[in-house]
């Protein structure tokens, strides 16, 4: 019986302490270490968030680019296979110019219409200026299944500010959560730690939640309400951090939305520099 | 000979390549786009294989460092990786210690136990001292498919050791 037992110790301090040849450490010293380092990222102090903030824009820059070849074939098979498209694709481009060229000068009416009444109501939306729209690259989109966030491309020095919405083609996408020096961290729409507040196209208001699955879970709505298919999602904008009535997605019959961007699919996305929350994720 | 035994060299840091590859890369084994529930920690299966059968081409520092990596890129507290692939360290360093000989049934019921000392540490100090959540059911499909895995794993490790390494096995 002691012999097992001493068996036991001596393979249990050799597994922790255990040194030489390829190990120049011992587990026992790196799992203190890691301790060490994660209490104090945890706890934030003023020395380590500068190095974290620096770490990550050195580790995004490497990322991205170790990741180029994984990029690199697929979109070299969507370029051949567009190539041999080129002639159908010219003819199709013509017919939407022609379309568009018409629907311009319409466009143009009711742009100035549109600014006008906005400058009667004196909304937040006549307030948006494009010089505080950032344009930004998604450097890092590593599909975790636990946390659904990208990395871009502008931090600190562009202006971007923790808790700044992030839109796609003006349809939301996120926010940001986490900024550096060159880097952010976009919390998208998706994951589990997103709530926003959201209205419908009737009015109802509710608030979308990330389920960790493509499809966000509308939650809090009015009471006897009946979700049915079809109806559009916009941001409320009762919490001050979204701009009121930016699309996010259209209903599903089981509460659920399916979001007009798809959060997998993302190459660019604007942040908006007009809008940062105060509060936390 | 120089030439070859610079060869074997890039042959034996393949598996710590192909850990810091995935730890900074975008690449994952999380394949939730085609099937929802399906997601798997090849991380700590590529660890704990080459520490059960050759610790020395997985240093302990290099696992740290890999780590470290990892949880920049995926948005985790520094450090938590880490303390996670040090646990599969350790258990399979000591499983190493006291076995004489291994097999794959062996091997990935040891595995099994080093997972889950792994995951307890990782998702309680995820969960008491950050503000992620996370469902536990995803936990739960995570470890599943990630047990599932090892034995297709392990004979393809076995495969590249018995080819490219040679077998100086415990």
């Amino acid at each position: 019986m002691s012999v097992s037992r001493d068996d036991f110790s001596i393979a249990f301090r050799s597994a922790l302490l255990q040194r030489g040849g390829a190990q120049k450490f011992s587990v026992l010293s790196l799992i203190f270490l890691a301790l060490i380092i994660f209490f104090l990222d945890v706890y934030g102090t003023k020395f380590t968030k500068p190095v974290r903030s620096f770490l990550n824009d050195v580790v995004y820059r490497v990322t991205f680019l170790a990741s180029t070849p994984t990029r690199f074939l697929p979109q070299a098979g969507k370029n051949i296979s567009s190539f041999f498209n080129v002639k159908e694709e010219n003819e199709r481009l013509k017919l939407e110019l022609k379309k568009y060229k018409s629907l311009e000068l319409n466009v143009e009416f009711l742009t100035d219409e549109n600014k006008n009444l906005q400058k009667i109501l004196e909304t937040e939306y006549f307030n948006k200026n494009l010089s505080n729209i950032v344009l930004a690259k998604v450097l890092v989109d590593k599909n975790s299944p636990f946390l659904k966030s990208i990395i871009i491309n502008k931090g600190t020095r562009a202006g971007i500010l923790k808790g700044m919405p992030v839109t796609k083609d003006n349809y939301l996408v996120g926010r940001v959560v986490e900024t550096n020096y060159l880097s952010s961290r976009v919390l998208l729409l998706n994951d589990l730690n997103s709530r926003i507040p959201v209205t419908l196209d009737e009015g109802a208001q509710a608030i979308l939640s990330g389920s960790g699955t493509n499809n966000p879970i509308l939650e809090y709505l009015p009471e006897d309400y009946e979700t049915v298919e079809d109806i559009n999602v916009f941001a409320s904008g009762k919490d001050g951090i979204f701009t009121s009535g930016t699309p996010i997605g259209i209903t599903n019959n089981d509460g659920t939305v399916d979001l007009f961007i798809d959060p997998n699919q993302l190459s660019f996305v604007t942040v908006n520099l007009n809008v940062q929350s105060k509060g936390k994720l | 000979m120089a030439k070859s035994s610079f060869i074997n060299k890039i042959f034996n840091a393949g598996p710590l390549i192909l850990l810091y590859y995935l730890c900074i890369s975008e690449v994952d084994t999380n394949l939730e786009k085609m099937f929802e529930i399906f997601s798997l920690n090849f991380q700590i299966i590529l660890v704990y294989f080459w520490v059960i059968k050759r610790p020395d081409i997985m240093a302990n520092g290099h696992v740290f460092l890999a780590g470290l990596i990892n949880d920049v890129v995926m948005g985790f507290p520094l450090g938590i990786s880490s303390l996670s692939y040090l646990i599969i360290i350790f258990v399979g360093t000591y499983v190493r210690n006291k076995s004489v000989n291994t097999t794959i049934a062996s091997d990935w019921f040891t595995f099994f136990m080093a997972m889950i000392f792994s995951s307890l540490l990782f998702f309680s100090l995820l969960n008491n001292f950050s503000d992620l959540s996370f469902t536990y059911s995803k936990i739960g499909y995570n470890m599943f498919f990630t047990l599932f895995m090892f034995p297709i794993f392990w004979l393809l490790f076995n495969i590249y050791q018995m080819t490219f390494i040679g077998n100086r096995d415990a």
